[in-house]
């Protein structure tokens, strides 16, 4: 994906936080190996113990015990019932799992869900308010930016961030930064035209 | 109007939004891995490391010590399931080649263990710690290996009927004033839909339901009945959405049957995801083909002979071919013909059909060959195909139901402005950039098959429909909503349609682009059996004419050329003169020439398809122009596309906003198989290397302009009553030889292997 410098300064989801949000709990110790800490005694201890974990998703907090190893996109997916973040790859290859976590743009399939505790996590099922569905899930109707949908959740939340990171203010800037999800029925121009169409949808919003 | 909604010409229906779109922008469309389950036990699959050989044995300490496990199911111990029959040859599998029945190996990743546990992540976490200890035996990978046999078609599959053939094309070649001869090639493909192979099992009792993504719910439900030697009215099949299949959920794979029995034996409900990696080996691909073509042709243009010899690949066990001389053999007029096909065995997994299957690979050579033709004669390639086009096909003399081929030509030529192209190669350039106009025919056979479907009606004009058909992409929720809202004259908005559900009657595999018209035609009858019994209680005392029933409706803009006829109708009172407040009628329909058993067939989950080139005293295609603007960077060698265009003429359209999408889906996945996809092959190991989207390229934003659709009015009232063609496949077919003519425009290198990738091309 895009690299830090086209992030605008905010309530950082970085390295820091990671392991800041991650200190204290049971996981600890996974989150240092994988920092390349050498592992200390807890590292032995047996990865496969269930740990508490709560997530703020969709500005609802949810109390879990799961396996630490369990992936945000597996914890939204089997034990939320939160499913419309979607699994194309479980590699970070695809985009159909991208969610909001504070407000940026990140593939679920590769962020543990102990790592997003204390974060803002916002999934397709969080978008529409009383009904109303988002400038983007409207646009994505308007111009069927989407055919058997199975991308779609990833699209749209890739699409708000899109235009919230101010990449929408061109076709090709658009395609370049939504050419991290893949879509295999190949929607790509209608994709274009509705992010196109929610930004400016998204703008007047904010104007008014 | 949007260009994403076009504005309907003659004989097409209203733009209306996908009746899904609402739960697909939200998240609860729900795809079979989305099912919740009541304490379901995770599966992961362990696939075989080698291509052929024997399995000696298992080492499990290690994943039996991984808390939470629960069974690990390998040969030794599972169920032994019956045999699965190839879906050519009666069946519903896509392949015979069964898993954990022995110690043998007849592919890379084949499926050798399955280990359920509580938590998906200890599941994989087994999976890994496996141990398969193998005897292994140097595979043959694909053409030119050793150890490959190869052996006719015909004679050995079923599907594959006659090796076209008409004159006499030896003579004719010889004598012919300009020849053309030249040999294609087309790699591996794996369709990759988003959506995974997902598979989640439940029994309830001796009932068990099925959650996974198919494209062909009543296959499915009778395969795996048979597979588990149960009543199949003890089985269903649940998909409500499909993410993606493009033929790759067509036909029954291993998996389902082995999970169906391993919840059985655990008594719980199993539910499996397989790796992105895994679909790559467990279910089919479109094999790799080779081509050899010739052509004679006048100094007119005329083609004097065709010859088309085809190779393809298929596993040890099964005879599986895509065969597509059946088509380009009959698309221009040429008096002297013949073709051949022959199947290559290798040590690999069994193919099948992928978006297209028989037009992608042979279209690609013969509209290559064309092309090459027309530079030959010195000719533009649009008149080669107006001076070769025809009405009736060239080996029995058939006639084309309709043919909109030309006006798709001039149509599309004029939207790209194709008389801009000056006709010498490398003669166009901008810049760094060589610049290259291409084109090339697209076709796709007509196909229908038997199906049912059960309307209800109530007084206050609300209707729910109900067919076993499948949404894939394909639009299909929103097609039948239309056809039912037209034919009963009520607003689209009151029509529910319940599909993807083995329970529901029964429609057929949603393939070969038969769906819309299978599925629409019958959705059609059962509605007039509706309008029937309501008229019949206004006017109970007159007997009817079938043409005064066609003239009963009630009214609404009608669209399809069925309903074009049908006049108000009185709802309120026909309900009171029935005394009731609901109607449902039940109905089955097959297409004209469909054989006796088509209903039976039907109902055991086996389709009989009609059409194409094989009805009895027609022929009945789809066709399309292809326009394609490459841009080739004189250093670089990058090749880019910035225009496509595509026409497309397939009789009535049912809904110009979601065809106009599979159409551009279609130009896409047609530029991709030019330029991006290739499954590689180790043939050391017979293994595939690239099986992930990282590494198998498809088309992302950024590698896609300018994709412009033009749907061409058509109307063909011989081949259904929907009066559809069906155009899922007709968009990718045709286009990876207009990139090459282009490129060859661009360039003047000819490129007949495919993809080419910019290491190719020796500028
Ligand atoms: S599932 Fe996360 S990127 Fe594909
Ligand atoms: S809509 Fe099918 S993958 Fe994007």
């Amino acid at each position: 994906m895009t690299n830090q410098k086209d992030f605008p300064a905010g309530p950082g989801f970085n390295r820091r936080t990671f392991i800041g949000a991650a200190a204290g709990t049971a996981v600890a110790p996974i989150v240092a190996k994988a920092a390349g800490a050498s592992g200390g005694p807890a590292a032995t201890s047996d990865p496969s113990l269930p740990v508490d974990v709560s997530l703020d998703i969709n500005s609802a907090t949810r109390s879990l015990r799961i396996d630490a190893r369990t992936t945000l996109l597996d914890a939204l997916r089997e034990h939320t019932g939160l499913t419309g973040s979607k699994k194309g790859c479980d590699h970070g290859q695809c985009g159909a799992c991208t969610v909001l976590i504070n407000g940026r743009r990140v593939l679920s399939c590769l962020t543990l869900a102990v790592v997003a505790q204390g974060q803002r996590i916002v999934t397709i099922e969080g978008l529409a308010e009383d009904g109303e569905l988002h400038p983007m899930q409207q646009a994505f109707v308007d111009q069927d930016a989407f055919q058997c949908g199975y991308c779609t959740p990833g699209q749209i939340m890739s699409g708000i961030a899109c235009v919230r990171e101010g990449h929408a203010g061109s076709d090709d800037a658009i395609r370049e930064y939504m050419s991290g999800n893949i879509c295999r029925c190949a929607a790509y121009p209608n994709i274009v035209a509705a992010v196109r169409q929610a930004a400016r949808a998204m703008s007047d919003e904010q104007k008014g | 109007m949007s260009i994403t909604a076009p504005e309907p010409k003659a004989n097409m229906g209203q733009p209306i939004p996908r009746y899904d779109a609402a739960a697909k922008v939200t998240g609860k469309a729900q795809y079979a891995a989305d099912v919740p389950l009541v304490n379901p036990a995770y599966a992961c699959l362990v696939t075989s490391s080698i291509a052929k050989g024997r399995i000696d044995g298992f080492d499990m300490t290690a994943a039996k010590q991984v808390r939470g496990v629960i069974d690990i199911v390998t040969h030794e111990n599972a169920e032994q399931l019956k045999e699965a029959k190839l879906f050519s040859n009666g069946g519903y599998a896509g392949t015979t080649i069964q898993p954990l029945k022995s110690a043998d190996v007849a592919h890379t990743g084949q499926i050798v263990a399955v280990v359920v546990a509580e938590t998906f992540e200890a599941a994989q976490q087994a999976a890994y710690a496996m141990k398969v200890n193998y005897t292994a035996a140097m595979p043959s990978a694909t053409f030119d290996s050793a150890g490959t046999t190869s052996a006719p078609a015909k004679g050995q599959l079923a599907q594959f009927k006659e090796d076209p053939k008409v004159g006499d094309f030896a003579k004719a070649f010889n004598d012919a004033e300009i020849k053309v001869s030249a040999a294609y090639e087309t790699p591996p493909q794996h369709h990759n839909p988003m959506e995974l192979f997902a598979t989640s099992c439940v029994w309830l009792g001796d009932s068990l339901t099925i959650y996974e993504p198919s494209q062909y719910v009543y296959g499915l439900k009778n395969g795996v009945a048979e597979q588990l030697g149960i009543d199949a009215d003890k089985v269903r099949v649940i998909n409500a959405y499909v993410g993606g299949a493009f033929g790759s959920k067509g036909s029954m794979t291993p998996r389902t049957a082995i999970i169906a029995s391993i919840a059985r034996r655990l008594g719980r409900p199993v539910k499996l995801v397989a790796t992105r990696a895994q679909g790559f080996t467990i279910a089919t691909f479109r094999a790799e083909t080779r081509h050899e073509i010739q052509i004679g042709a006048r100094r007119d243009g005329h083609l004097t002979a065709l010859r088309h010899e085809s190779w393809e690949v298929s596993s040890r066990p099964d005879p599986y071919a895509v065969g597509g001389t059946k088509t380009t053999t009959r698309l221009y007029a040429c008096p002297n013909i013949e073709s051949r096909v022959s199947i290559v065995r290798a040590d690999r997994n069994t193919p099948g059909f992928m978006r297209s299957p028989p037009e992608v690979p042979y279209m690609f050579a013969l509209e290559s060959a064309m092309d090459e033709l027309a530079v030959a004669l010195n000719m533009d390639p649009v008149e080669l195909r107006r001076v070769n086009d025809t009405a009736k096909e060239p080996i029995s003399g058939k006639p084309y139901t309709s043919r909109s081929l030309m006006a798709c030509y001039d149509q599309g030529a004029r939207a790209f402005e194709w008389e801009k192209r000056s006709p010498q190669p490398k003669s166009m350039t901008e810049g760094d950039w060589l610049i290259g106009y291409g084109c090339a025919t697209s076709c796709y056979p007509t196909q229908m098959a038997p199906a049912a479907a059960r309307v209800r009606l109530q007084r206050d004009g609300r209707v729910r429909v109900e067919i076993a058909g499948q949404e894939i992409g394909n639009g299909a929720y929103t097609v039948i909503g239309q056809a039912a809202a037209e034919k009963l004259g009520v607003p689209v908005e009151k029509v529910s349609v319940f599909i993807g559900d083995s329970d529901l009657p029964p429609a057929p595999v949603a393939g070969g682009s038969n769906s819309t018209a299978s599925t629409c035609s019958t959705v059609i009858k059962v509605c007039e059996q509706v309008r029937q019994k309501l008229f019949e209680a206004l006017t109970s005392n007159e007997s009817l004419t079938n043409e005064a029933k066609g003239t009963v409706g009630m009214g609404q803009t009608p669209s399809t050329p069925s309903a074009s006829n049908d006049r108000p109708l009185d709802l309120e009172r026909a309900f009171d003169a029935l005394g009731v407040s609901v109607v449902e009628e039940y109905g089955e329909w097959k297409p004209e020439g469909a054989p006796m058993d088509s209903f039976q067939a039907m109902y055991k989950g086996q389709v009989r398809m009609v059409g194409g080139s094989e009805m009895k005293d027609k022929i009945a295609y789809a066709f399309g122009a292809e326009f394609v603007e490459v841009r080739v960077n004189k250093w670089t060698h990058e090749i880019r596309v910035p225009r496509l265009v595509g026409a497309f003429a397939a009789g009535h359209i049912m809904n110009p906003r979601t065809a106009r999408s599979q159409l551009m889906g279609g130009l896409i996945w047609g530029m991709s198989s030019a330029l991006h996809e290739a499954t590689e092959l180790d043939e050391r190991y017979a293994r595939y290397v690239n099986d992930n989207l990282a590494d198998y390229l498809v088309p992302v934003n950024a590698d896609v302009s300018d994709v412009d659709v033009i749907l061409v009015a058509e109307q063909d009232d011989h081949i259904n009553p929907a009066g559809v063609k069906g155009i899922g496949e007709l968009g990718n077919v045709g286009t990876n030889a207009a990139v090459c003519n282009a490129i060859f425009h661009a360039t003047g290198q000819r490129l007949r292997k495919l993809p080419v990738r910019l290491e190719k091309l020796e500028i």
